[in-house]
């Protein structure tokens, strides 16, 4: 593909449209969440900015982002890959592969240093110098280094390269890290979850590409827009939530007539997604709708947060199956027995006191 | 002890007894209520449709934030009392020998191995945990304002609260925490209820009405009356800023 081409450059040589080369800015303005008086700077770039090189790396995961990617409905993934970006290298959708294609990696990171978007896939395992996770005959680590080292940006796709990754689970045998851990010094978004929402990777890849910039982050770098509501607060299940109606097991009424899935262990109130606005596969469903609590894919150490299907995770007492409730009754009733316990001898410590002392004078209330 | 003379100290300002009561007003209704929202264990209304009883979600999350903006500006009154008033600052002075000895004096009365300890304004253990239970307040608040401010992360309230989040290493960290939290403080406050009225039977200084009428009774001077001592360093029962009469409890 030729780079010098704008997005109003790839319609022309296409032959199609200014009206649907307008619209298409239109759809892209509102996929960034950008409000509608932002449309002529998104036809502004979409005319100028020449399309960015992607180069985009595959490490410690199991590329169920990639399956996410690919059923991108609002733009087509077909879309984005052909005519939005310019994706240069990617181990799983490239047609080449083996020794042909990591030599075009090569030249690419050579042609284009300093100006291609790397976007991450996985994990970073550090354990036994990397060998955990090989791609090309090298470790990950080194090939990721050397990507990065001529990145204008870095967008972590997945809560592997945001956080680690399933792999990173207690007691994360591999020191897989996330790749921010490993890379500093570079622009980095994190767009986590296990899947991300495809429309939100394509929305994150977009917006560089037309501002040349990254988009606000919030306080753990993950891009505003997307990641600004919790799913609780989103959630089209939030009424059952607020009347008190819950969902007790997931073959009883509640569950059949769609009530909040809070009981059985459902992390809405402390997830960050889009999950409750965009959900997935345009619009068609997401997690909470079929029926299963939210995991919080998109948080930190969402893997150890388990069990997945209990509100409150049980207290690592050895021997016990009990969660902080049960533990806190149990101590409530040992300690009320204590403190009658004490009272008790106490009060013999005091009779055997006073008989002692039979001069004592006792006050005016006694 | 046995004299039958007991003298009047005046100790708390009515900011701290008023701080107390309404700290024992909130904390009652957030445990019950964080107890609900923590584990739901009754459905609040029928059918399969969302109504809004009075008991619904809802309302016990409102009566819950509710009670912690008391709790957390009633504090306020607790820090006036502490400024304006020396019988409200009897907190555990670990760099004085009074305090170890009076700890060790008291852990043993309480194991039963010494028939009765020195008498105290406040004795060793006493200050400690009530140190221990603000600082667990002060963690209930900041966990609690770090989950309740998150609802828009971009507001004012979460650019001070939301950093806790991942500094406790995620918001469902946050949930786990406050919620054993809020055990530790029940059971805190199971032993304080049972230790204050012990004490009102086994040493008759008026501990119980103490946190109503501010004033304590001595037989013999406590031996912390240094922490509300005058500024001349007389240490003069019932010599509080009020100008309290000094006399003496008929015996």
């Amino acid at each position: 593909m030729d780079h010098c081409h704008s997005l109003w450059g790839l319609f022309q040589s296409r032959g199609l449209s200014r009206r649907s080369f307008l619209k298409t800015c239109a759809a892209v303005a509102g996929l960034l969440g950008l409000p509608p008086a932002m449309l002529p700077e998104v036809v502004a770039a979409a005319e100028k900015k020449t399309l960015p090189p992607v180069i985009w790396l595959h490490g410690h995961e199991c590329t169920g982002c990639d399956e996410s990617f690919i059923r991108s409905q609002s733009p087509l993934a077909s879309d984005v890959v052909l005519t939005m970006i310019s994706l240069e290298y990617s181990d799983t959708l490239s047609a080449a592969a083996g020794e042909p294609l990591e030599h075009h990696l090569q030249e690419l990171m050579k042609k284009y240093a300093g100006q291609y978007i790397l976007a991450v896939e996985g994990g970073v395992p550090l354990a036994d110098e990397g060998v955990h996770c090989m791609v090309g005959g090298r470790t990950f680590l080194a090939a990721l280094k050397e990507a990065a080292a001529g990145a204008a940006a870095i967008v972590e796709y997945g809560s592997c390269a945001a956080w680690g990754g399933i792999q990173a689970a207690k007691p994360n045998p591999t020191k897989s890290v996330a790749v921010s851990d490993v890379i500093s010094g570079k622009p980095i978004v994190k767009v986590p979850g296990c899947p991300p929402i495809p429309e939100v990777m394509t929305a994150v890849v977009m917006h560089f590409a037309l501002f040349g910039q990254l988009p606000p982050l919030d306080g753990q770098g993950r891009p505003k827009q997307f990641y600004g509501n919790r799913i609780h607060d989103t959630c089209y299940r939030r009424p059952f939530f607020d009347a008190g109606m819950f969902v007790e097991k997931f073959d009883d009424a509640g569950a059949k007539a769609g009530w909040c899935l809070y009981k059985v262990g459902c992390r809405g109130p402390v997830a960050y997604n889009s999950c409750g606005n965009m959900r997935w596969w345009n619009g068609l469903s997401y997690p909470i709708q079929s029926g299963a609590p939210c995991f919080a894919c998109g948080s930190p150490n969402f893997w150890d947060n388990g069990p997945f299907y209990e509100r409150l995770p049980d207290v690592p007492l050895p021997g016990t199956i009990a969660d902080a409730d049960k533990v806190g009754m149990v101590a409530a009733g040992v300690a009320a027995a204590g403190v009658v316990v004490h009272g008790a001898l106490s009060a013999v410590q005091k009779n055997k006191q006073s008989k002692q002392q039979d001069t004592i004078v006792r006050g005016p209330e006694a | 002890m046995h004299e039958g003379q007991s003298k009047e100290y005046y100790v708390y300002s009515p900011w701290l007894r008023i701080f107390h009561w309404l700290m024992v007003g909130s904390v009652v209704i957030l445990f019950a209520t964080g107890l609900y929202i923590g584990n739901p264990f009754f459905a609040a209304s029928r059918g399969s449709e969302p109504a809004f009883g009075p008991l619904a979600m809802n309302n016990i999350r409102y009566v819950h934030f509710a009670a912690a903006y008391v709790l957390v500006f009633a504090f306020i009154l607790r820090v006036y009392g502490f400024a304006v008033n020396k019988g409200d600052r009897l907190l555990p002075k670990f760099w004085t020998a009074l305090y170890w000895r009076g700890l060790v004096d008291t852990t043993l009365h309480y194991l039963f191995l010494r028939s009765a300890h020195e008498p105290y304004l406040r004795n060793s253990l006493a200050r400690s945990s009530y140190l221990a239970v603000y600082v667990l307040l002060a963690v209930e608040a900041i966990t609690g304002f770090a989950m309740y401010t998150m609802v828009n992360p971009n507001g004012l309230g979460a650019k001070f609260f939301g950093p806790v989040n991942s500094l406790l290493g995620g918001e469902y960290t946050v949930h786990i925490v406050h919620h054993c939290v809020a055990w530790l403080i029940v059971l805190f406050a199971i032993v304080h209820v049972y230790m204050a009225i012990r004490a009102d039977f086994m040493e008759r200084e008026g501990e119980v009405s103490s946190m109503f009428s501010g004033v304590k009774f001595y037989a013999h001077e406590p031996a912390d009356i240094g922490d509300i001592a005058d500024d001349n360093g007389t240490t003069c029962p019932a010599a509080d800023r009020a100008g309290h009469r000094q006399h003496t409890a008929q015996g």
